[in-house]
């Protein structure tokens, strides 16, 4: 007898999908056809990040009669802010590392497994060779990197680090400057807008500048800037940088091409700049989920949303929230995607309530550290303004101060208990 | 019972339950959940910060809420981070939001003060009671905060802006603390600001 494959099995002995399902959800182990078929009502979120978790967590504190299954293949959830600090040396990677604990605890199902298709016209997110059905799916990947827009990169993503997703490239980026040679040349280049965190190339400046100015001072850094000015909380940056004169900013200098052969990145305009350490922040989208998913406009690379719900402007019962929108006229920051996975989450919940979706506007914080201990930051307001988010006012602190720093600190503890639950909290 | 009541009990039955979804009363039946719902990056979860140097929010009286949105936003109160959020909270709905925050059950501050402060501060403390109380429970007919409980760097910070006249100068009732507020030591203040927030 010739050996079936389970897909043969389930084709041959009739019975389709809906019969095989592999122990749970909360494993990891392959399914063929549907999941757990859904009882009741069911949200799938898709990503784990600052986004997804605040929604998932929030659909189930607005209504626990609602299945919330999350799609997240990482095992911990590590923090974006604060993770420059662990490049200056100032904090660790643990400290910054946490659980999903909390969210099992609010009763969301937390699965760790990517989806690899989001198919809105049957309401289903596949995993590998099955799926699960949702009544509504709320996205939130994050952003990806347009590798291919730098020459020579994609044949060297091991070497050549972007550090923009915290986590292990985090900690090798840390482990290459802190072994670089004092009098060494630490290039780091910034991509055009619109990317995830807008201050945080120029944070990650400070962090850098300061590290070698206090452990290798005879190091310095060159800046290579795709865009004309600093791109946020400028005249802030501007003053904190009075203290390192090791930083050498070059606006308008698009990185083309990166040859970790002869440790040299080359602009746009043909200058070649020789490094010890690189660290290439290439160009970014949407998370390739939402691209898969036809979530993504005209233009490939961001998501348009209704600023109400989340809804994507593009397919019904598919809501997007976090980096990948765009059309807001809000930063792509954690505090961001945290308070649009609450509000999209309350839609949600009015939604399949069959009723109307509260406007609520978002909220923005970004703290900035600029040395080891002093801190900047800026405030966004927003309203709803006939079905649009408008801002009110944006307001930047004074100067820099250890006051903000702990304010930045009591930031950090608050929303990561707000996106991760209690339990998530080491 | 017969087949006929049977069916009609049925009958009734499903038309009871005839809207497709229907459910028990949620936290969204509050008109202020939605509203609220952003300050919880900073302010915690239903306003029970975690932080040192941010304040707790659930429980306020909503009179006490509201004054301070009021300040905040018109700059009498001096914050770079709280005045674009509190001209925000006045357009979305300064009553509704200051509901939900009452209506929270506050926890204490899980942040604990020094000992040998809240010892020193103890002592100190003892002007401050005719108006905040023996607990530091306030008076809310007063517009008096309760203290007790509250992140220790955020009630010196504010002791040193009452000090300095840079929270709501020019406030009549608040003219009395700040005389008592002028000779006392900045150090004294942070030792009664840790004495307060180890009060349950």
């Amino acid at each position: 007898m010739t050996r079936m494959t389970r897909r043969q099995f389930l084709r041959a002995s009739g019975t389709g999908v809906g019969v095989l399902t592999v122990a749970g959800l909360e494993g990891c182990a392959t399914s063929t056809g549907e999941i757990n078929p859904k009882a009741g009502r069911r949200v799938v979120v898709v990503g784990g990040g600052w986004g997804g978790a605040t929604a998932a967590r929030y659909v189930r504190a607005a209504d626990p009669s609602i299945e919330v299954v999350m799609l997240e293949p990482n095992k911990t959830f590590v923090s974006c802010p604060f993770s420059n600090l662990v490049l200056s040396g100032v904090r660790g990677l643990g400290s910054l590392t946490f659980g999903y604990g909390g969210l099992r605890d609010s009763g969301v199902k937390v699965r760790h497994a990517a989806a690899t298709a989001i198919e809105p016209d049957t309401r289903r997110v596949r995993i590998g060779d099955g799926y699960l059905v949702y009544d509504r799916v709320i996205v939130a990947p994050g952003v990806d990197f347009l590798v291919e827009q730098v020459e020579g990169l994609a044949a060297a993503q091991d070497t050549v680090l972007h550090a923009w997703k915290a986590g292990p490239q985090t900690a090798e980026l840390a482990k290459q400057l802190s072994a670089m040679p004092d009098g060494g040349a630490f290039v780091l280049t910034v991509p055009p807008i619109a990317y995830r965190c807008p201050p945080g190339p120029y944070e990650r400046i400070c962090q850098v500048a300061w590290y070698l100015k206090t452990n290798k001072p005879k190091s310095k850094l060159i800046v290579l800037d795709a865009n004309q000015n600093i791109v946020s909380k400028a005249a802030l940056f501007r003053a904190a940088w009075q203290a390192y004169p090791n930083i050498d900013y070059r606006a308008s200098n698009k990185v083309v091409r990166v040859d970790p052969g002869a440790r040299e990145v080359t602009t746009d305009f043909g200058d070649k700049v020789k490094y010890d350490v690189i660290n290439l922040i290439p160009p970014q989208r949407a998370g390739a989920i939402a691209v898969q998913a036809d979530l993504v406009g005209a233009d490939k690379r961001w998501c348009e949303v209704d600023h109400v719900t989340y809804e994507s402007a593009k397919h019904r019962n598919a809501h997007v929230i976090g980096d990948s929108t765009i059309g807001l006229p809000v930063p792509k920051s954690g505090t961001m995607a945290n308070a649009m996975g609450k509000i999209c989450a309350n839609a949600v919940v009015n939604l399949l309530n069959g009723r109307e979706a509260t406007p609520v506007p978002p909220v923005n914080t970004c703290y900035s550290w600029v040395s080891d201990r002093e801190v900047i930051a800026v405030v966004n307001a927003y309203k709803i303004e006939n079905g649009k988010v408008v801002q009110v006012e944006q307001k930047l602190t004074p100067g820099q101060s250890t006051v903000y720093a702990q304010h930045a600190e009591g930031w950090a503890k608050s929303i990561w208990a707000d996106v991760l639950g209690n339990g998530g909290v080491a | 019972m017969s087949r006929a009541r049977l069916g009609l009990l049925l009958v009734l039955l499903v038309l009871l339950g005839a809207p497709a979804v229907s459910r028990a009363a949620g936290p969204l039946d509050q008109p202020g959940y939605a509203k609220a719902v952003t300050c919880a990056a900073c302010h915690g979860a239903s306003g029970n910060s975690r932080s040192e140097a941010v304040p707790i929010l659930a429980g306020l009286p909503p009179a006490y809420f509201k004054k301070a949105i009021e300040d905040y936003a018109s700059g009498k109160r001096l914050s770079a981070e709280m005045e674009p959020f509190a001209k925000q909270v006045k357009l979305l709905g300064v009553d509704e939001v200051a509901a939900f925050f009452a209506a929270q059950r506050r926890e204490p501050t899980p942040v604990r003060p020094e000992r040998a402060a809240v010892e020193r501060g103890r002592a100190a403390a003892a002007q401050c009671a005719s108006c905040h109380g023996p607990e530091g429970q306030g008076d809310a007919a007063k517009m008096v905060p309760a203290l007790a409980g509250q992140p220790a760097a955020y009630i010196r910070n504010q002791l040193l802006l009452f000090k300095a006249d840079k929270r709501s100068p020019g406030d009549e009732p608040l003219t009395k603390m700040k005389a008592i507020l002028k000779p006392i030591p900045d150090a004294t203040l942070a030792d009664v600001a840790a004495y307060y927030s180890s009060l349950r």
